[in-house]
């Protein structure tokens, strides 16, 4: 195999990104005091992503560096999504069905329509005579 | 394959009998430190998580908490520690360059601004344990200062963010001072003529570590101190 040889980042190139960086800093300290309700947490979130994802692409090198890596952060990264979302369908749901009534939603169901065959009720009137 | 013998008679200082080629042995560094990176973000994934559900369940007491934590400082610390990223990375830059001489200069900075980050950190800390904001059961805010009257936050559940947020911000600082650690050490190397761009293995993965640290921070400063 021939000697590879390691991506240099040009100091140009770091200078860029730190600025990107400081700027991307300041907005999302600008949106926060803006107040903006609902968007405010999902503003904030991207910016943080897109700072992260800066750091990790230029500064850590990923973009030039073995592909091997790369998968080895994002599966990483997958993890810590499978982590969380799983996490949130637990506790983010708790209260949502009212574990009140013993028995199954079909036997519910079964329920109520025995009783609805039972009563069924003022039958409809004809439309016409 | 059939180089290979004449490639054993030269073989670097640096490079360890169980490796073929210096490109392998720094390949396989490099891959272990992505791998253990891999296990600090999963262990700062914990404390998001915790967040996270904590935010979902009282989202206008975590809002109302943070107002507590000065987003200046925390905006300061994210300067700094984004400014020592940079300065890792042209470290970096300057071992693969052969440039020792500005290789410490890099390092030596980054080192100044993790400890300005740890002098800012501290001063938030004492300035909170001051008007008895606590981790845990001893969480009891009392006092004014910077125009917050601090007995007004002991709401239901302030508790529980101010603890997460000694948690995280304890265990992110715990890193820096581990990085700080490393750095000197690779410092005291560098000024030694260890590296070179033929090896420089201990400076690129330490810098991996530092930029990992510092993408933790940019999480945590704005789900911490501004929304």
């Amino acid at each position: 195999m021939a000697h590879a040889e390691h991506h240099i980042t040009p100091k140009k190139t770091l200078i860029q990104v730190f600025v990107a960086l400081i700027t991307l800093t300041a907005i999302t300290v600008f949106a926060a005091q803006m107040d903006l309700g609902p968007l405010n947490v999902p503003i904030a979130l991207s910016i943080a992503i897109v700072k992260a994802s800066l750091v990790v692409v230029i500064f850590m090198a990923l973009k030039h560096d073995n592909r091997m890596n790369a998968v080895v952060f994002l599966v990483g990264a997958v993890f810590v999504v499978v982590f969380l979302v799983l996490t949130l369908f637990d506790t983010a749901y708790r209260g949502d069905l009212p574990n009140t009534v013993e028995g199954t939603i079909m036997e519910e169901q079964a329920e109520q329509d025995a009783l609805r065959a039972r009563d069924p009720g003022p039958t409809p009137v004809p439309p016409s005579q | 394959m059939a180089e290979a013998s004449t490639v054993t008679a030269e073989r670097p200082k640096h490079l360890h009998p169980h490796f073929v080629s210096s490109e392998q042995q720094f390949d396989a560094a490099k891959m272990g430190m992505w791998l253990f990176l891999v296990t600090e973000i999963l262990l700062f994934s914990g404390l998001f998580v915790a967040y996270t559900v904590f935010r979902i369940w009282y989202p206008e007491v975590f809002s109302h908490s943070a107002e507590l934590l000065d987003w200046r400082l925390g905006g300061l610390n994210t300067i700094v520690l984004l400014a020592s990223s940079l300065t890792v990375a042209m470290g970096v830059h300057y071992a693969q360059t052969n440039e020792r001489k500005k290789l410490v200069r890099a390092l030596i900075l980054t080192i100044c601004f993790a400890a300005v980050f740890m002098i800012v950190k501290y001063f938030e800390y004492t300035g909170k344990f001051a008007h008895g904001v606590f981790p845990g059961v001893n969480f009891d805010p009392h006092g004014t200062a910077g125009g917050h009257d601090y007995a007004a936050y002991n709401i239901p559940f302030a508790a529980q963010f101010f603890s997460i947020y000694f948690v995280m911000t304890g265990v992110h600082g715990l890193h820096v001072l581990i990085g700080i650690g490393l750095f000197s050490w690779i410092v005291i190397r560098a000024n030694k003529g260890h590296f070179s761009s033929e090896y420089y293995t201990p400076v690129e993965i330490t810098g991996l570590y530092w930029h990992l640290v510092d993408i933790i921070w940019i999480f945590l400063f704005p789900l911490l101190y501004l929304i």
